[in-house]
This record gives C-alpha cells, sequence and structure tokens, in this order.
C-alpha cells in the first residue's frame, strides 16, 4: 500500500493506489436542518439513471431517516461494527479542532477500512474491509421508517394519520446521501480489474462496464454502500454525478457547469454543488471566494459523513442541530460542536453564502458580497440578531454573475375588500 | 410499505431499540424547522400546516409533543425576526433557462402566418 495524506484524518494513511488528484473535485454541501425527505432527489435520480430492469433496487440518491434507516438496512452500523471489531475501543480521535487546513478536525488515531483490511484480511488481494449487503437489505429502502402508508386492501388512499408503527419519544433527521466521489474512493481502492477511475478534470468516479466482470468488490469495499451490483447485466453500477450536466454538455446546460439532477430538484433548498480547486496533496487550495470553500473551511460548518472510514469523502453536511452530540461526532467527527455553534449563530457573511442554496442550477465557482444597511435588530431566543441588506452576486466558470439576492421589506398589499375601508 | 401484519420470520422485521433524546430535543427540531422555512419565506399559516402534515414526520411529531399552541409561539417568535423581510432573487441578464414567453402559444396571427394561406 502507498502513503497518501488524508486532511480529514489530519495524517498520512494507507491506500491502495498513489495520490493523484484532480484539477476541480465535484464536492457538495447539504445542510440536514432544512431537509423534509420529501425524497424529489431521490426521485429526479431515479427517473434519470435507474429506471430500466434490473435497476429496481437502485436508489444512487436516497434520503434515510436517522438513526434507524439506512439503505441498505444498517450499512453505517455494520461497517462501524466491522471496524470496532478489529480495532476494539481504538477508533478515537486526539488532538483538537482548529483553523489549520491540513488538520481541522485533530488526528483520527484509529484504523480507516485501509488500514483495518491491510491487518486483518486474507489474502493480499482483499485490499479494504467491507461487506457484501444481502438482498433483503438492498430490497426495501426506507422500510419500517415514516413513510406514509395505505389502509390494507385500499388503493390510492393514504391513512388519515399517517401512521402505522407506534410513535417512540425519540430524535431522527433525514440523511440525504448520494455517492462522495472520495479522494481515496474505496470503490477504486479494491476493484481488481481497474475498472473503475476517478477523472483528472473533476474527480468524478466512474466505473468503466466494459472492463467490469462483477465481481462486486467494489459493492463489498464502498463503506456508503453507493456502488450496486446489477443482476441481468452482471455488471455493477453507480452515480455518475450527472456528468453530461457537471461538464457543461448537458443540451440544456448551453456550456455552462450545471448542478446535478439531485440538487437541482431540492424543494427544501438543502443542497448546493461545486467544483473545487486542489492542492498538489490533496488537500483544499485556498478559494476565498468560493461558497464550498467558505463553508467547510472558513466558516467550517460543512462537514465530512463519516471521516473516520478513510476515503476523504466530498460530500459535506450541516449537521442537525437538535440531534445528541455524541450520536453527530461519530457520524461528522470532532467538528461538530463548531459547527452548530457557529450555524446557530451566524455571522453576516455566512447568512449571505446560505443564501446561495438553490438559487440557479448553475454551478456557482464564486461568490462576492456588497454590504448594505443594517435593515434589522434585535433578539431572537436570548441571542442578538443583526440583519443586513447585503447583496450576495454569484458567477459562474465564465466569469459571468448568475444571479443575485437582496433583502427587501415585504410590501403588503391591502385586499380589494378593504380598499377603501379607512 | 409493510401493508401486512408483522410477520416475525420475516429477515426484515423491525427491531428497533429507542434512542434516548435530550431533554428539549424536540423543541430544538421545532425551533430549526420553523427557523429554516421562515427564511425561505413561508408565512404563519405556511409554516403552520407544515407542522400539521402528517407526513413531514419531524415537524408533525413536534407538533404532537409540544401542541399547538407551543408552535404557534415558536412560529410568532421566528417570525418577528424572518417576516420584517424578503430575501429576493435578481437572476443575471443574459438568461440561461427558457423564458416562459416561449412556452406561450403563438398569437392566433402567427399561427396563421406559419400555417400558409
Amino acid at each position: 500500500m502507498s502513503r497518501v495524506y488524508n486532511w480529514q484524518l489530519g495524517r498520512e494513511m494507507s491506500y491502495p493506489y498513489d495520490g493523484k488528484y484532480p484539477e476541480r473535485q465535484f464536492a457538495f454541501v447539504f445542510n440536514i436542518n432544512r431537509c423534509i425527505a420529501c425524497q424529489s432527489c431521490t426521485m429526479a435520480c431515479k427517473s434519470t439513471w435507474t429506471f430500466s430492469k434490473g435497476q429496481e433496487h437502485m436508489w444512487w440518491a436516497n434520503v434515510e431517516t436517522k438513526p434507524y434507516g439506512g439503505y441498505p438496512q444498517f450499512w453505517d452500523v455494520k461497517i462501524l461494527d466491522l471496524l470496532n471489531q478489529t480495532n476494539p475501543d481504538g477508533q478515537r480521535w486526539t488532538g483538537s479542532v482548529s483553523d489549520n487546513g491540513k488538520s481541522p478536525y485533530g488526528q483520527f488515531s484509529g484504523q480507516t477500512i485501509f488500514e483495518a483490511g491491510e491487518k486483518t484480511l486474507q489474502p493480499q488481494s482483499a485490499r479494504v474491509l467491507g461487506y457484501l449487503p444481502s438482498d433483503e437489505e438492498w430490497n426495501s429502502p426506507n422500510i419500517y421508517e415514516d413513510n406514509p402508508v395505505g389502509k390494507r386492501g385500499i388503493r390510492d388512499k393514504l391513512h388519515e394519520t399517517g401512521e402505522q408503527l407506534p410513535v417512540h419519544n425519540t430524535w431522527f433527521f433525514y440523511l440525504a446521501r448520494i455517492c462522495n466521489h472520495c479522494t481515496y474512493p474505496a470503490c477504486l481502492g479494491a476493484c481488481p480489474r481497474k475498472a473503475i477511475y476517478k477523472r483528472p478534470e473533476d474527480g468524478i468516479v466512474l466505473l468503466d462496464q466494459s472492463e467490469c466482470r462483477g465481481y462486486r468488490k467494489c459493492v463489498e469495499a464502498c463503506p456508503y454502500k453507493k456502488t450496486m451490483y446489477r443482476g441481468n447485466t452482471r455488471v455493477s453500477e453507480k452515480c455518475v454525478a450527472c456528468y453530461p450536466r457537471v461538464e457543461g454538455t448537458d443540451p440544456e446546460s448551453e456550456g455552462q457547469p450545471m448542478e446535478t439532477r439531485c440538487m437541482a430538484a431540492c424543494i427544501g433548498q438543502i443542497r448546493m454543488q461545486g467544483l473545487v480547486r486542489l492542492n498538489s496533496d490533496g488537500t483544499w487550495a485556498e478559494d476565498r471566494q468560493h461558497p464550498l470553500y467558505y463553508l467547510v473551511h472558513v466558516a467550517k460548518v460543512a462537514l465530512p459523513l463519516y471521516p473516520q472510514f478513510g476515503t476523504s469523502p466530498n460530500g459535506y453536511y450541516i449537521p442537525p442541530r437538535w440531534v445528541p452530540r455524541e450520536y453527530l461526532r461519530q457520524m461528522f467527527g470532532p467538528g461538530v460542536d463548531r459547527a452548530i455553534e457557529r450555524y446557530n449563530n451566524p455571522d453576516r457573511e455566512l447568512l449571505a453564502v446560505l443564501q446561495l442554496f438553490r438559487r440557479s442550477n448553475r454551478i456557482i465557482f464564486r461568490y462576492e458580497i456588497k454590504e448594505g444597511p443594517l435593515v434589522y435588530e434585535g433578539t431572537y431566543r436570548g441571542r442578538p440578531v443583526r440583519i443586513y441588506n447585503d447583496t450576495v452576486i454569484a458567477f459562474g466558470k465564465n466569469g459571468k454573475e448568475l444571479f443575485r439576492t437582496t433583502v427587501e421589506e415585504p410590501l403588503h398589499v391591502r385586499p380589494a375588500k378593504h380598499q377603501n375601508s379607512i | 410499505m409493510p401493508y401486512a401484519d408483522p410477520d416475525p420470520t420475516d429477515p426484515t422485521l423491525l427491531v428497533g431499540v429507542e434512542v434516548p433524546a435530550e431533554e428539549d430535543s424536540d423543541l430544538e427540531m421545532a425551533y430549526a424547522f420553523a427557523e429554516e422555512f421562515a427564511r425561505l419565506g413561508f408565512s404563519q399559516q405556511r409554516l403552520l400546516s407544515l407542522f400539521r402534515q402528517s407526513f413531514y414526520a419531524g415537524a408533525y411529531r413536534a407538533l404532537q409533543r409540544l401542541g399547538e399552541e407551543k408552535i404557534s409561539s415558536i412560529i410568532k417568535e421566528t417570525l418577528q425576526v424572518w417576516d420584517n423581510f424578503r430575501f429576493v432573487i435578481h437572476d443575471s441578464p443574459e438568461r440561461f433557462d427558457v423564458s416562459l414567453d416561449s412556452l406561450r402559444p403563438l398569437e392566433p396571427h402567427h399561427q396563421q402566418h406559419e400555417d400558409g394561406p
């Protein structure tokens, strides 16, 4: 195995290949605080890419209810358990969160899926610790989650209150997921055919179906379980990051990079996707006016999903603020407390950048803020709040303006029947 | 979607444990939903209907636990800040998307012209 630097772990780690980094990297931020599990993203992806025979069980984009739900069922519990069996009670973080871009969350002193595989798996060709989900685990996404139900035998009618299971007095939140197009993809590392590759121009991880022989090593290795096997073609498939849109070659995009279908369909406006610049060691190059760089490395409100797996995923999440911190620390690493503190008390720039989510289907490459006057000053839940009429301007790849948002006082129109009532 | 009664031999049968919640997690969740959607410009009525909608289980759960009166007061408190203004989006002059005008049916004289004499 080679040694590569993983900035999310704050240290070097083992990986089956030398580190090679794209010119730009596909990345995204999801604000979980806003997700209501409408599944629009899920269906946008399904209706674009996985609607054919043999793909019935495939949901490249999905939304699951945490902590119970998962697609495939229990995917994260199972891989966390495997890692814990390999390194009992050793999966810990040391150091402290900092502003150092090379180790913003401290150091992970436990074992990644590559390191655990290196120590425990035989033969040598087995490179990544993982497991193959059963058919039952793939077959029923969202089973027993809070999906609407109808009464038995009555078609096209939902239950009046939507309840079927007993309601537990507990917490939950919705986790939207797609392939993380990892910097160190486990699927790529595990494939004996070298059928999986990472594109040098945008870091999108693709699977060459003409090379694939359906060994399912990628399905076993991906800790997020986002590579899937198709029985009728006997090869594996995975999220392609809607690459014609990202390239700007989709007829609708008119040559300008466009966000993926799942991003564009988001009703709750939780999603922003972009292409970030990387340094020669895989860390993010400073790009102060890039909205994703700002959210991940300046405001530090967006965190990677299960960074301890070691794949350096490029999906980042603004964590839900009502969920027990222990659970969130396990899921998003030690940066959780800082992220929630900052999100709960957003400064002027963060409030402006949050306004960039889902205002356009074009990929934002840069933003600018023109400061305006104070429009509101007061308190909210005991904290001082100041809102300014700042204008935030988004620019596309060609440097041209995509849109701008401003703040305006609402205009109240008196209803017609009261026009002359004074 | 489980239409049938639970079958104990079903390997996917729900086996769940209750994960203890922090004391005020429902309250925090209610504030989070109210604030996030108020920022998107939802009115008091739209926010309340989001909480009343049983299929938005998170918000609905908070309403069931805290009661409509508490949820209304949370919404009111949130709107005291976020209802004072609106975020307005101006697209760049160079529009990328298909213009609405192009979707309108052609004027009758245009149609006649295209159909020919």
